[in-house]
């Protein structure tokens, strides 16, 4: 039979699915998972609608090592129902970050996600606040909570609030973060507002530069796990824990950014006021051209987050 | 009329009547200028009642400008016209009948109108002629729809009305020979006037109007798939296809239809075909739009020669750099020809492959449902079999003797490979196997003479789902063929009513072969096989010639 030249798993973490990235992102054969798929946790809700459930619910969670250090991670597999939450993906979460601030472990969550999933919508709305708070508690405990983001699905809906409340995001040039989806603003606030079939306009909106280039995100990397893996290895050596002074810190840095692109219209906007040379030219920037060019101009989350 | 011409000895009425048209359009024009804000008032001058109409417009471009002020002209001063144009495509072009400005209408596709233009029809707003294949309708062009005014969009123009088309050539030449050499009337939007034009598409002496719109024309990008959208079911297709067909056949001259299965076989060849070591042995050359997914291939080293229906948005610096493989004139850039490249996929091309929405038992297949009119465009002029081709080549040859094993081979026609490949659960999980086609409850609720069937069940010759590869043309009852297609129909309620011994039987004489008969394990059907798997990818592959339109970048 033929040798298929089949590119690596890891090359493309947009490409990948949650055990793929797993499999690329943490040391060679040291995840343990706990409630996988072989204990059929699967979504009570979905039955009811006749849709098919996953013996996961579209959420691997456990305990592995990364650069020898010890910690728990999270994958959503937005293939599944758009990586959204439902009730067990949700508990499952809340679970690990909960056992997280009891065991005062490092978390690293790998962000696909919608948001809510509509068809248990309240049990998903209850799982976000849960890990809301657990993600507060596992920082004020000295965890640090490790977004990255980089996948089809983006980081929507509660996803990107969960994001909001992480210690360091990480995301590629295909990551996408915000809470409303491009379609619902479109469907909401009409097509003047936000034309969601103008996929450059998301991206230059919601998109992993975008969010780099004003604060809303720590690290940027190439849409590769080698890229995502040294980004979060030295993102684990810095620690930051959750205080008062941090929060306050944070909701400086948030008013001064309304402050100075609230009326901006799109992206370019914005990189123009940063200063950015040539912000019609950023998009298709390669990745170090565009970290050279983001350098001395971003925004930053220093001493906040 | 025959009796009364010969009565007065008249013979060049309709040249008079249009000397009399230009001279009436002189009140609004400065030599062939008209100026954008007095259209309509032109129109109304120089178009007259029950003309016979052409817009220009096809799957692709359209000439905007002239669509929306012709819409704008008084019903009371112009009525009954009768609308000859490939495309029902833009909201214009049905306000024309919706406002008592049109009445008649004869087309090919509707694309985006698909649901209105349906109930135009019900309600009887239109009076439909027929719809036909882009051909057919060029062809009744010069019989008996030939048009007395043509509306037509170029790139620019000079003073004499010279036009440059640009990439996008598509429908003119053709819309333009049958109007202009008949008597009838020909105006051009423009995007712009300029002293000389890169190239002449159109000769200025058969162009009498020209109008600088100051803005390009519209141009749909209708044949971009995004490589990211591809499926591993459609890959797994991809393979069964190269593997179990064009490899078996040698298919080097062949069209590609629209859908994301022919797409992943683009982006499939090199790889999986490479690998199989087809460079050079399949895949030639084409008749096909410049598809963004075909770059890889290209840059690869597989097509040799590509000639195009249209253009496509984003692939005109990418065309130009690579003529050696593209038709491109003077000025660098691509010439398209529509009515060119269809005759030349119709005869030119051992192999159609495309994707439909409905197959049924008998193996006819159509895009109709029971609310939509999408039109034909040119699908079933690629995937029907020509009665007139008498040049042989191998897969021609070799299909014509699978279907008939009996006639002595110099009496025998060949046949040309027609191919539905689909998965056997579409878009939202809809069957793509039925029972009834609804474009037959379409044709019984509009009382038309014939369903809008777009491939006819006796030009299809392999129907290829992720079950496997049905060959009908080895089939030799009609019993034979049902199951065929049941035998590759999976799931559906089709495919479940099988009768597994004969469909047993049809796999050992390998008119059914299963993807292990081909020595494919569905398991490999990976999107790491996919030589692009983003339009990212496919912009890199082209060097950074390729420029996606806004709509599909991710970056």
């Amino acid at each position: 039979m033929t040798a298929l030249p089949h590119h690596n798993a890891s090359t493309s973490w947009f490409e990948a699915t949650a055990r793929q990235r797993l499999a690329a992102l943490l040391d060679h054969k040291s995840f343990a998972e706990f409630l996988g798929p072989e204990q059929r946790e699967t979504s009570p809700h979905l039955g009811l609608f006749d849709l098919p459930r996953q013996f996961d619910d579209g959420i691997v969670v456990g305990r592995a090592r990364l650069d020898n250090r010890p910690i728990f991670v999270a994958a959503q597999e937005g293939r599944f129902m758009g990586g959204a939450f439902g009730e067990v993906h949700g508990a499952k979460l809340t679970g690990l970050l909960r056992a997280a601030g009891i065991h005062r472990q490092d978390v690293v969550l790998l962000f696909d996600t919608g948001g809510v999933r509509l068809q248990e919508a309240n049990a998903g709305e209850l799982a976000i606040s849960e890990i809301i708070r657990a993600i507060v508690e596992a920082r004020i405990a000295g965890c640090s909570v490790i977004g990255l983001i980089g996948g089809r699905a983006g980081c929507y809906g509660g996803g990107g609030i969960i994001a909001g409340c992480c210690s360091h995001l990480i995301v590629s040039e295909q990551g996408r973060i915000s809470v409303s989806g491009p379609e619902v603003i479109e469907t909401n606030r009409g097509v003047e507002e936000f034309d969601s079939r103008d996929r450059a306009f998301v991206w230059r909106t919601m998109g992993g530069k975008h969010r780099y280039l004003i604060g809303g995100a720590d690290d940027f990397v190439n849409d590769n796990a080698d890229g995502f893996r040294a980004a979060t290895i030295a993102a684990l050596a810095k620690r930051q824990p959750l205080t008062t002074s941090v929060l306050e810190a944070e909701q400086k840095r948030l008013a001064n950014r309304l402050d100075r692109f609230g009326q901006a219209q799109d992206g370019i906007d914005v990189w123009t006021a940063l200063g950015i040379t040539d912000p019609v030219g950023l998009p298709g920037s390669a990745t170090e051209a565009f970290l050279e060019q983001a350098l001395d101009k971003r925004e930053n989350a220093n001493g906040a987050r | 009329m025959h009796t009364k011409r010969m009565a007065m000895t008249k013979w060049n009425e309709q040249r008079a009547a249009r000397a009399d048209r230009i001279s009436a359009g002189q009140a609004y024009a400065d030599g062939k200028m008209v100026p954008a804000g007095r259209l309509t008032e032109f129109f109304e001058t120089v178009i007259r009642s029950g003309d016979r109409v052409c817009i220009e417009g096809d799957n692709q471009k359209q000439a905007d400008l002239l669509a929306k002020a012709l819409a704008n002209v008084a019903p009371e001063r112009i009525h009954d016209l009768h609308m000859v144009q490939s495309g029902v495509v833009l909201p214009e072009h049905l306000d024309l009948f919706d406002k008592g400005i049109a009445r008649r209408l004869d087309f090919s596709y509707s694309g985006p109108q698909s649901a209105r233009i349906a109930r135009m029809l019900f309600g009887g707003q239109i009076e439909l002629g027929a719809v036909h294949t882009y051909l057919e309708l060029f062809a009744r062009y010069f019989i008996d729809l030939t048009p007395n005014v043509a509306l037509i969009a170029a790139v620019s123009a000079d003073r004499e009305g010279n036009l440059y088309t640009g990439p996008n050539t598509e429908d003119t030449p053709t819309v333009v020979e049958a109007t202009s050499f008949k008597d009838g009337l020909v105006i051009a939007q423009v995007g712009e006037i300029v002293d000389r034009v890169p190239r002449v598409d159109i000769p200025g002496d058969l162009v009498h109007f020209v109008v600088d719109a100051k803005a390009p024309f519209y141009v749909e990008p209708l044949f971009t798939r995004d490589p990211a959208a591809v499926t591993e079911t459609q890959i797994l297709t991809a393979m069964l296809a190269i593997k179990g067909l064009y490899a078996p056949y040698g298919v080097k001259r062949l069209n590609h239809g629209i859908g994301f299965s022919t797409a992943a076989i683009e982006l499939l060849l090199p790889t999986y075909g490479e690998a199989l070591g087809l460079r050079g042995k399949i895949c030639s050359h084409f008749a096909l739009n410049p598809h963004p997914t075909l770059i890889p291939a290209i840059e690869a080293g597989w097509v040799e020669q590509i000639h195009c229906f249209g253009s496509e948005v984003g692939m005109e610096d990418y065309v130009a750099a690579r003529s050696d493989v593209f038709f491109t004139g003077p000025d660098g850039s691509l010439r398209s020809n529509r009515a060119f490249c269809q005759t030349a996929g119709l005869y030119a091309c051992d192999m159609f492959i495309g994707s439909t929405l409905q197959i049924d038992l008998a193996g006819h297949s159509s895009t109709v449902t029971t609310s939509r009119i999408a039109g034909f465009g040119g699908a079933p002029n690629m995937g029907s079999d020509p009665h007139g081709r008498r040049h042989p080549s191998a897969p021609w040859l070799q299909a014509g003797a699978e279907a008939d094993s009996t006639s002595p081979a110099p009496l025998r026609r060949g046949r040309k490979l027609v191919v539905q490949i689909g998965e056997t659960f579409g878009d939202k999980n809809v069957p793509l196997f039925v029972e009834q086609l609804d474009a037959l409850a379409l044709a019984q609720k509009l009382g038309l003479d014939l369903a809008p069937v777009m491939v006819y069940g006796d030009d299809v010759t392999h129907i290829v789902t992720e079950e496997g590869i049905a060959n009908l043309l080895l089939c030799r009852t009609v019993d034979e063929r049902e199951q065929a297609i049941r035998g590759v129909a999976g799931y559906t309620d089709i495919g479940r009513q099988r009768d597994r011994k004969m469909v047993e039987r049809l796999r050992e004489r390998r008119i059914i072969q299963r993807p292990e008969d081909l020595g494919i394990n569905p398991l490999d059907a990976d999107r790491s096989l996919l030589a692009a798997r983003s339009i990212k990818d496919l912009m890199l592959a082209s060097g950074g010639l390729y420029k996606p339109p806004s709509r599909f970048r991710n970056w």
